[in-house]
């Protein structure tokens, strides 16, 4: 139980990064993203990412468009703001660091 | 073999089968109370409904189905992921801190809220009824009381009313009465909890509301309320007062039936000797009759008919039949207009005759009205009385009588210049040419008595039989020699024209129903005066 805690904790902290960085790739559909998260094993379902996909895109970081659909009404295709890179790249930072502490601590300084 | 319904997801129509459309709805609702709490709910239900609508045709298409099935709701619910799975840390932002406590505290706690599911007015004590967990009718009970006991308690109902938030979203409802949040509550009523949805947008900051935009919610929600009365109550107000309209207008117009067929000749034919009746002449009778019954007749079948309307939400009568009634009822009211101005013109000429009459000089005369009837020879025929009975005296108290027609005399008493006691009596009328006039004026029948010093006078004249009502008068003048002594009976004097014959009822004479006069070279003086000129004075 205080285990599962503390993984949905990291998890939830490297989600949101994950769906920046896999949105700086290029425009791209909420399911696209889903598959790229699953592929990387690291979403359960669906149902999560769609509160995250809003916030980020009310906190100025996305921006979406509608685009045709071959079936069904149209998509949302997401694309990073201005912000929304400064952020990534911000954060990127930040992942850098936090890799370095992980590692550091894990292995010790000297290794 | 199953049913399947339409739904209309994400803007796409699918089909589905009942079961399946069973679990899809109570999925959405767990992911629409999910979200419920959160800024932008319905924004991503919008986006999950898509998605599921996109996965949902994916599969018909790969499937190549028609009908969704609940093993493809399955299918999406599993890929979608069930609400526990969600990640629930997600939307635990500090934009929203009092509505995430409230949410993990599972609405252990009841709030007092409105309830404007059982409300009479604003829903004040349903909600308070909720809150101390009573019956709502016990609150009101006790808030009529308040009300009764000076009044206090609309000012009382008006501030928590203003005070007081609504219940509007289903988990507010749940909030007030105190039920837990299970996805059971939730799937009670899926309208209700679709609706909570929507509005929950512009309801997320309700608990910051400061008081004037209650207050403001509180003027809204008043007039809205008095709509829903004017709407509701009033309405039966409305309906009783028609139902009242129907009744009394069903009655009248009977009447007015019976009326019409009374006139037409299946009663009395002497109705038309009555004024106003006896202006009518013979001819015209049924047509203005006619037209007088159209002219009543309709307008109140008409308020009839839309009292009908309003009472019973019908239309009793067509557009077809209305309009005619409309052609029918100007008609009426432009026939009674032409026969009124017909009937006008019958009164243009004026024409008079005299007959003078000399009675015996004598020192005094005695002026009395006799209120009796006088039968002339061709009324006693007519009301089938029997002549031979020569002692009987048949006598009919005009007091009591029918009102015939304003057929009053008048007398004038005048000095006499040629020492002859005279009596003219002038007959006038009106009518359509001056022989016409003169004809009206010549079918007076007038009686007076001379009794030895006696003059006894009939109060009214009547009107030969068949003689219709043209404003004929008849005026007497009775001429006197300087010194003649009159006395005037007490009945005779509201009849005498040119004398306040009041006056002289004086204290010597009273208790006595006369008064006695005198004509002298300045007209008719009363003798009381002539005799007390001083005291009269005082007593005036």
């Amino acid at each position: 139980m205080i285990a599962e805690n503390t993984q949905t904790q990291m998890r939830k902290g490297i989600l949101e990064y994950c769906v920046l960085s896999i949105i700086s790739r290029g425009e791209i559909y909420a399911s696209d993203i889903i598959a790229e998260l699953r592929s990387a094993k690291l979403l359960v379902v669906e149902g999560t990412l769609y509160p995250l996909l809003t916030r980020l895109k009310n906190n100025g970081l996305l921006s979406y468009n509608w685009v045709e659909s071959t079936s069904g009404p149209p998509r949302k295709y997401y694309t990073l703001t201005e912000l929304g890179k400064e952020i990534l790249s911000q954060l990127d930072q930040t992942w850098q660091e936090l890799a370095y502490a992980v590692g550091i601590s894990q292995k010790g300084a000297n290794s | 073999m199953e049913k399947t319904i339409i739904i209309n997801i994400g803007n796409t129509i699918i089909h589905i089968e009942e079961s399946a459309y069973e679990l899809l709805k109570a999925y959405l609702i767990e992911v629409k109370q999910h979200f419920a709490n959160h800024a932008d709910d319905l924004e991503i239900v919008t986006d999950i409904e898509n998605r599921i609508a996109e996965l949902l045709t994916e599969q018909l298409e790969e499937q190549k189905k028609q009908v969704v099935d609940s093993s493809n709701v399955n299918l999406v619910i599993g890929q979608m992921g069930r609400v526990q799975d969600f990640d629930s840390t997600e939307e635990q932002e500090e934009e929203e801190p009092i509505i995430n406590t409230t949410y993990q505290h599972q609405y252990a706690e009841k709030k007092l809220y409105r309830d404007m599911d059982e409300r009479v007015i604003a829903g004040v004590c349903a909600g308070i009824a909720h809150y101390v967990n009573t019956e709502a009718k016990w609150i009101r009970l006790a808030m009529l009381l308040i009300i009764f006991l000076g009044g206090a308690g609309i000012l009382v109902y008006a501030i928590l009313w203003v005070i007081m938030p609504k219940a509007k979203s289903r988990i507010e409802k749940m909030e007030m009465k105190g039920e837990p949040a299970n996805l059971q509550g939730f799937q009670k009523n899926l309208d209700e909890e679709l609706q909570a949805v929507k509005e929950r947008l512009s309801e997320v900051n309700k608990h910051a509301q400061p008081l004037f935009t209650r207050f403001g919610i509180f003027i809204g929600e008043f007039f809205e309320w008095l709509g829903h009365f004017i709407g509701g109550t009033g309405k039966v107000i409305f309906k009783i007062i028609a139902g009242v309209i129907i009744i009394f207008g069903v009655l009248f117009l009977l009447s007015l039936i019976i009326g019409f067929a009374a006139f037409q000749g299946f009663w009395d034919e002497s109705i038309y000797e009555y004024f106003p009746f006896s202006i009518v002449s013979d001819s015209n009778r049924g047509i203005i009759l006619l037209s007088a019954f159209v002219v009543f007749f309709i307008p109140i079948l008409a308020l009839v008919l839309f009292s009908i309307r309003v009472a019973f939400n019908k239309q009793a009568i067509n557009k077809t039949l209305s309009f005619a009634l409309l052609i029918i009822w100007l008609a009426g009211v432009a026939t009674a207009g032409y026969q009124a101005a017909k009937i006008s013109t019958e009164f243009k000429q004026h024409a008079e005759l005299t007959q003078t009459t000399d009675l015996k000089i004598l020192p005094s005369y005695v002026i009395d009205i006799d209120k009796s009837k006088y039968f002339s020879k061709e009324d006693s025929v007519a009301y089938h009385i029997n002549s031979n009975q020569k002692n009987q005296i048949v006598v009919e108290d005009f007091e009591n009588g029918p009102f015939v027609s304003p057929n009053n005399i008048r007398i004038n008493i005048n000095k006499s210049e040629t020492g002859i006691t005279r009596l003219t009596q002038k007959f006038e009328s009106q009518g359509k040419t001056f022989p016409s006039a003169l004809q009206n004026a010549q079918n007076i029948s007038y009686a007076y008595e001379v009794k030895e010093s006696s003059l006894i006078f009939s109060p009214r004249f009547q009107l030969r039989k068949g003689t219709i009502w043209r404003n004929q008068e008849v005026w007497l003048n009775l001429e006197v020699p300087v010194g003649t002594k009159l006395i005037l009976k007490q009945d005779a004097y509201r009849y005498i024209n040119n004398y306040w014959s009041w006056s002289c009822d004086n204290n010597e004479h009273d208790g006595n129903d006369y008064s006695v006069w005198i004509m002298t070279d300045e007209g008719l003086k009363c003798q009381y005066e002539l005799n007390h000129p001083t005291e009269n004075k005082e007593n005036q």
